[in-house]
């Protein structure tokens, strides 16, 4: 019996021992596999904050057409934006996929990315949604508008972010929280636009009529007007187009209940940010990566892309899907969109100022 | 016992002991201690870096209050599941009541949900697109003020951290009490001592190792969280650690920050074991037996019931049941092609980690309970540290190192003929050691109140006829603690297989897990999609407690 057991501990010991050294091992195998690989039909190994199924299914398309095969790892962009720095010139990434000009603007500035020449790219990338130099190209827009509760509000009521600040709408707007990547962005155009005083001025504005202290997603906000706490929100686009299309027939209802208004039209312009990428200044697989941009910057790709999550393709070439055409055209900001990476962190201060939560 | 009073004797004997100690244990000990304390250092040792510019803000605009909140999160969190866990644990010993069989380990069940998806599913609920608050419009037009569905503000949290993190206190303390306090708590009864008086002079004094144990899971745990906080919009000192980090670009300051947070849990970690001095209660016969039950009949059993039951029904049932229907709304909207490969990809990261925590934990507790030196007192403290500190931080620390190792190895990698540097830091040995840098506190403290339930009295015994440390370990420790080194295992498996930030951004290339597919439907608001790999983690580590619960019950 006692015998019994002394082997028991020892086999589970080294059990122990194999399987943590397998582990090891196992992978070793897998990477210089991948290494092989490398050499003859090619990878592009990417670092990613989008996490949408679609995603996966145009790379595994991009795989299809080309050979390469498209390895991925997902995270948060801070996160894997520290990850690039800390392992450096030894890094296995090759591309950098983020959902915020903000953070693709960081990553620059790290110098974690490298210019790319391709002219396939610049044809189908408008000028104001990549990189200055390059070294980054947005891939998808989304913008940042408002929604009313259609019984309570008139459209001819709404007119701009700043006129949110009016009296009239005490204790009537919904926004979340200052965390919020979007939020900042939305600040940090502000400041570039208006200047960081009339952009604090703004902020303390909205936090006075704020319906409630802010909680939760976009998705709650739109349904706090439902509830009645509050009559204009303020939300990504794709959100909306998300709930309109939603797996629960209640958010369904939710949206119906609501219209979507583009702000500033008459002035400077909806807020709009990207999700892009950027070739990372160590890519191993330089080339391969230049021709995954290629393909998702193109026609057919970008179709698919942006309809998925009910956002809008940077190709001008490529179609709008049909809810998205319902919406309208609309005036876009007119800021370069490093601007919001640059701004990021006053954004920030100026909400921690006014006790934006 | 025997009493040294000698001094002389005792001189020689600490000389013996010194000598005695320097042997396989103490050198392993050593070794593990070193492999976690290094992650940990790189981030307390920021604490006595010099603050930048930002830190001013950060002090003025975020730490004062954000302080506030957590420490009267910490207060209500520690006071709610102590009184929930030990009042269920000592219910569940002492006691028979219908449904008990079954409640022994459903109470454990909160556990498998990880408690940012019970934010999610009771926001789910309440929330004006909510089962509760459409049943109420569509059937009987009454609309509802907002205010009293509103589970996202601090009560709120608390609410939900207490639900999903009490099994720590029940678990660890039930498992206490099972087998240990038979003959105290029967001689009480037999010298006429009631109920409430046995549980406040007898139950809470002999466990309090064990309560301590788990409380403190649960604290490190809130401290760590991210997840619920952000989602509720709640500040907390981990919400200003993200801030500077995610919102200023400023990774120095929020390093500093989560060292600061590591300094506060080691501080209040030190003062409970000054307040606990030198009190231990462990065993003195060599009979253990069960505690035998009371059975309780008629309004009495209800009561008890009725706690037991309900505390089940909000911390399990009710989310379950929302799970389950979202599961029912979005069936068909995810692809389920990868869906084994990630469920097989979860389960080996969970086992090897678990493994890896209770040897190390086996390994530490038994040098450190049976050693007094300085060593042993701060290497057991900072097994534990890794638990308090929000996962990305650390994983940040572990990257650090792996980084470091892989380019000190590179020339051994060429050798082997891998034309790679990062080959350690891509593999999954790099997510297993983080895994035990940050849930050793788990393995550990579940351990830990097995060898102080026991004492040391059989080891002494052992060592006095003859045996070897080891030959000990093997033939008596580890036998008496079994069901200590079962929970361990449990416990670090539950949680690994939730984990969240450490797999996000340490993991390989393609290598998703059930809880990073979650993520990704969650941080994209899509809720019910997120319902089915998070029904999975429910279901899988569900299956787990029982079956692990199943053979300790045998034994």
């Amino acid at each position: 019996m006692n015998k019994n057991r002394l082997l028991l501990g020892l086999v589970l010991l080294l059990t122990a021992v194999l399987v943590l050294s397998a582990c090891g091992e196992k992978e070793q195998k897998d990477n210089s596999a991948e290494g092989n690989q490398n050499a003859e039909s090619g990878v592009v190994n990417l670092y990613t904050s989008r996490h949408y199924d679609s995603d996966n299914e145009l790379f595994a398309t991009f795989t299809e057409q080309t050979g390469i095969k498209v390895n991925v790892v997902q995270g948060d962009s801070d996160e894997l934006i520290e990850r690039l720095n800390r392992e450096g010139e030894a890094t296995e990434a090759d591309l950098f996929f983020t959902a915020d000009a903000g953070r693709l603007f960081r990553a620059k500035e790290a110098g974690l990315l490298q210019s790319v020449e391709s002219t396939t790219i610049s044809n189908n990338i408008p000028e104001n949604l990549r990189d200055a130099d390059n070294q980054w190209f947005g891939l998808t827009k989304r913008a940042r508008v408002m929604v009313y509760a259609k019984d309570r509000v008139d459209e001819s009521e709404l007119s701009t972010y700043e006129a949110l600040t009016d009296d009239k709408w005490q204790g009537k707007v919904l926004i979340r929280s200052s965390e919020n990547i979007y939020n900042q962005s939305l600040l940090a155009s502000f400041i570039e636009l208006n200047g960081a005083d009339a952009a604090k001025e703004w902020a303390n504005g909205i936090v006075e009529n704020m319906a409630r202290k802010p909680q939760g997603g976009d998705r709650d906000q739109a349904k706090g007007i439902a509830a009645g706490e509050g009559d204009i929100a303020v939300i990504n686009t794709y959100y909306f187009g998300k709930m309109l299309h939603s797996e629960d027939p209640e958010e369904v209802k939710v949206a119906e209940g609501l219209s979507l208004f583009f702000p500033n039209q008459e002035t400077t312009g909806t807020h709009v940010n990207v999700s892009g990428l950027g070739v990372t200044k160590h890519a191993k697989n330089k080339d391969n990566a230049i021709k995954l941009i290629e393909f998702l910057s193109s026609e057919e790709a970008q179709a698919r892309f942006a309809e998925a999550n009910y956002e809008y393709p940077v190709n001008p070439n490529a179609e709008v899907s049909d809810l998205l055409k319902s919406w309208g055209k609309f005036k876009e900001q007119d800021i370069n969109l490093t601007k919001l990476g640059e701004n990021n962190a006053e954004a920030v201060m100026i909400f921690n100022e006014v006790g934006w939560k | 016992m025997f009493n040294l009073d000698c001094k002389g004797v005792s001189t020689i004997k600490r000389i013996q002991k010194l000598f005695i100690h320097i042997n396989g244990w103490s050198m392993l000990t050593f070794l593990f201690v070193l492999i976690v304390l290094l992650p940990n250092l790189t981030i307390l040792l920021q604490l006595f870096s010099e603050p930048n510019q930002n830190w001013e803000h950060i002090k003025t605009y975020m730490l004062q209050e954000y302080l506030v909140t957590t420490f009267i999160m910490l207060a209500c969190l520690g006071v709610l599941t102590i009184v929930i866990g030990v009042s269920l644990a000592w219910l569940v010993s002492a006691y028979d009541f219908p449904m008990k069989r079954f409640l022994k380990w459903g109470l454990i069940l909160p556990l498998a949900i990880p408690p940012y998806i019970g934010a999610y599913t009771y926001h789910g609920l309440l929330n004006y697109t909510g089962i509760i608050q459409t049943t109420l419009r569509d059937l009987f037009a009454i609309q509802v003020n907002q205010k009293y569905f509103d589970i996202m503000n601090i009560p709120g949290a608390i609410f939900i951290f207490t639900m999903f993190l009490f099994p720590y206190v029940f678990m660890i303390t039930r498992a206490f009490l099972a087998k240990q306090s038979a003959s105290i708590i029967e001689n009480a009864r037999l010298l006429g001592s009631s109920s409430f008086e046995i549980f406040f002079r007898i139950v809470i004094p002999i466990s309090r190792v064990a309560i301590v144990g788990g409380v403190s899971l649960v604290i490190l745990e809130f401290l760590n969280d991210y997840g619920v906080v952000k989602y509720f919009g709640i500040q907390t000192l981990s919400t200003a650690i993200f801030q500077t980090w995610f919102g200023l670009g400023d990774l120095e300051s929020a390093i500093k920050l989560a060292g600061t947070l590591m300094a506060i849990v080691l501080f209040l970690l030190i003062i409970e074991k000054i307040l606990r001095g030198r009190k231990k209660y462990s065993s003195t016969t060599t009979k253990m037996r069960p505690l035998q039950p009371i059975k309780l009949t008629g309004w009495k059993a209800g009561i008890t019931l009725f706690y037991c039951g309900g505390i089940f029904t909000f911390a399990f049932l009710i989310p379950f049941a929302q799970l389950v229907i979202w599961v029912f709304m979005a069936y068909d909207a995810v692809p389920y092609q990868e869906f084994l490969k990630i469920i097989k990809n979860s389960i080996f990261v969970a086992s090897v980690g678990s493994i890896a925590i209770v040897i190390i934990a086996l390994v530490i507790g038994n040098f450190t309970r049976l050693n007094n030196g300085l060593f042993s007192k701060i290497s057991e403290k900072f097994v534990i540290l890794g638990y308090s500190i929000p996962g990305a931080v650390i994983a940040i620390g572990v990257l650090t190192i792996f980084i470091g190792l892989d380019k000190f190895l590179r020339s051994f990698y060429d050798l082997l003929g891998i034309n790679q540097t990062l080959t350690l830091s891509t593999s999954l040995l790099l997510l297993c050691f983080a895994y035990v840098i940050r849930f050793l506190a788990i393995g550990y403290n579940s351990i830990e109140a097995g060898y102080a339930k026991h004492g040391n009295h059989y080891t002494e015994a052992s060592r006095m006829l003859g045996m070897t440390m080891t030959q000990t370990f093997f033939k008596v420790d580890l036998k008496l603690i079994k069901s200590a080194v079962f929970s361990a295992f449990i416990l670090s498996w539950v949680e690994i297989i939730k984990e969240l930030p450490l797999t996000l951004i340490l993991r390989p290339f393609n290598f998703e897990t059930l809880a990073t597919k979650a993520f990704q439907y969650a941080g994209n608001e899509m809720i019910q999609e997120a319902a089915i790999p998070s029904i999975i983690i429910v279901v899988i580590s569900g299956i787990f407690i029982f079956f692990l619960h199943y053979i300790m019950e045998k034994e």
